[in-house]
């Protein structure tokens, strides 16, 4: 009954924010940057945005952001942005809000309530080893082939990239 | 492993937790004659006890705070974490991940392959390719040694490899008492942007987009600087944006190669699994040391406790 509750409850948390009308959301231009008119490097540019300006963010594809500014719309890297702090809706400052940008997750759990707290410096230093813990760690563990396995059923392919810098 | 240690194995665990402290305000390299110590110190250090080492510290870690109760979810982090482990030039060390059951938005490696996220980061996650981006990283740390490099350039390691001589007690007092925080802050840097850039490429190889650790570091540049839940994340280790900014740079000139990948969506959660512990369990005698000193200021890292300290050795993408 209780779980029945509880099952209840989360439905509700998530229709309402299903229902949520997506706030706008706000970035900062880090440092100054070209608009794009489509997100490509090789596309025509649509104007040049200085440092500190602010626009919409209306999409997004890959690293690009779709930006929609007082001087046009076009896209642009979003390492050149940082997004304005949501903190205003709630516990969860900025992760919500950016979730309706970064595909919203249709859960999302507040766990930055009052009186709670995480794992700190003290209880990492004060800790002693878990024998049961390690267990079930062991257990959870999958072997290459599993993981493959998994993946491909995701419909994930391997793709051979070389690391950046390639710094060995 | 027996719970005996080798005397480096405790040497490079206190090393690590000295170099994890941050300011580098002693450098014991112009004090001992550290050439000679480090090579000697971490000669016949293998990839056995490389693991050895990583277990110890990992499961002091979930006595901190345990795994999240959700087989389900356990299973699932461990294929998508074993499948981009599978990407890297490690790919038959026994890899191990793990949620575990704190607020805090953190994450963590230990060497050798053990890999935990907490549920306060992972609740934050939108997709799966932001997963593989966050256990890229991590999986960065581990790959490239990061932890033993950098211990092997730190003057830590020989001052341990001294005290391990002694006992245990010994090993600490003299780590304590030379102050023994070695590890300059611009190295520590590094190896965080190396491990992004890692991360990123990683996720590309195992078919996700590539974007996802990007997307999670832009979710904390927008997260408050107050909040209490990246505490350790903001005292310990660059802001998100100067690692965007980095990224940024290190991406521009491969951004039309790489290729778009996929964005799965990623598993929830169970619902009957109650809300993450208002207070992980630390041991006994830690809970009995709190209720005895509440008004205790908090000690400066690398210079209390007795024991390794987990999160010394413990590399993290958000904290330690």
């Amino acid at each position: 009954m209780r779980r029945t509750l509880k099952r209840l409850m989360r439905a509700l948390a998530v229709t309402l924010l299903i229902a949520m009308p997506a706030a706008a959301q706000q970035v900062t231009l880090e440092r100054d940057s070209p608009l794009y008119a489509e997100p490509r490097l090789e596309s025509a540019q649509v104007s040049q945005l200085k440092q500190g300006a602010s626009g919409e963010v209306i999409g997004k594809q890959g690293a690009w952001l779709n930006l929609k500014t007082t001087g046009g719309s076009g896209w642009l890297f979003s390492f050149n942005v940082r997004f304005q702090s949501q903190k205003a809706e709630g516990g969860d400052a900025g992760g919500s809000a950016l979730g309706r940008v970064f595909g919203p997750r249709q859960n999302v759990n507040v766990t930055a309530a009052i009186g709670i707290r995480g794992l700190d410096e003290q209880d990492l230093k004060q800790a002693s080893f878990s024998d049961s813990q390690m267990k079930l760690l062991d257990g959870y563990a999958a072997s290459k082939q599993a993981a493959e396995d998994g993946a491909r059923a995701t419909g994930l392919a391997p793709e051979k990239v070389d690391y950046l810098g390639a710094k060995k | 492993m027996s719970r005996a240690f080798k005397p480096w194995i405790v040497a490079i665990a206190f090393a690590a937790a000295s170099w994890q402290s941050g300011a580098a305000s002693l450098d014991l390299g112009r004090i001992f004659d550290i050439g000679k110590d480090v090579t000697d110190a971490t000669k016949g250090m293998d990839e056995k006890d490389e693991i050895a080492v990583g277990r110890e510290v990992a499961g002091r870690m979930l006595g901190a705070a345990s795994l999240v109760p959700d087989p389900g979810l356990q299973s699932y982090v461990n294929r998508v974490g074993r499948w981009v482990a599978s990407q890297t030039e490690r790919p038959d060390l026994p890899w191990h991940f793990g949620v575990i059951d704190s607020t805090s938005i953190n994450a963590f490696a230990a060497p050798g392959g053990y890999i935990l996220i907490t549920r306060g980061l992972y609740e934050i996650l939108d997709g799966e390719a932001q997963l593989a981006g966050v256990l890229g990283h991590e999986i960065g740390h581990v790959v490239r040694r990061h932890h033993i490099t950098v211990m092997q350039k730190s003057a830590a390691i020989s001052a341990g490899a001294r005290a391990a001589q002694g006992n245990r007690n010994q090993l600490v007092n003299n780590l304590i008492g030379t102050g023994a925080e070695v590890m300059a802050r611009g190295l520590d840097k590094g190896a965080e942007f190396e491990a992004d850039q890692i991360g990123i490429i990683l996720a590309a190889r195992a078919g996700y987009s590539p974007y996802g650790l990007i997307e999670v570091l832009h979710k904390l540049s927008a997260r408050a600087g107050d909040d209490a839940s990246l505490a350790l994340l903001f005292k310990t280790h660059p802001n998100p944006g100067e690692r965007l900014s980095q990224l940024g740079e290190a991406l521009a000139p491969r951004l039309s190669t790489l290729p778009s990948g996929k964005e799965p969506v990623i598993r929830q959660v169970s619902a009957d699994v109650p809300a993450a512990a208002a207070n992980p369990a630390p041991a006994a005698g830690a809970r009995a040391l709190q209720q005895e000193e509440p008004a205790a200021p908090p000690r400066p890292a690398g210079k209390s406790g007795i024991g390794i300290d987990p999160a010394g050795v413990l590399r993290g993408i958000f904290g330690r």
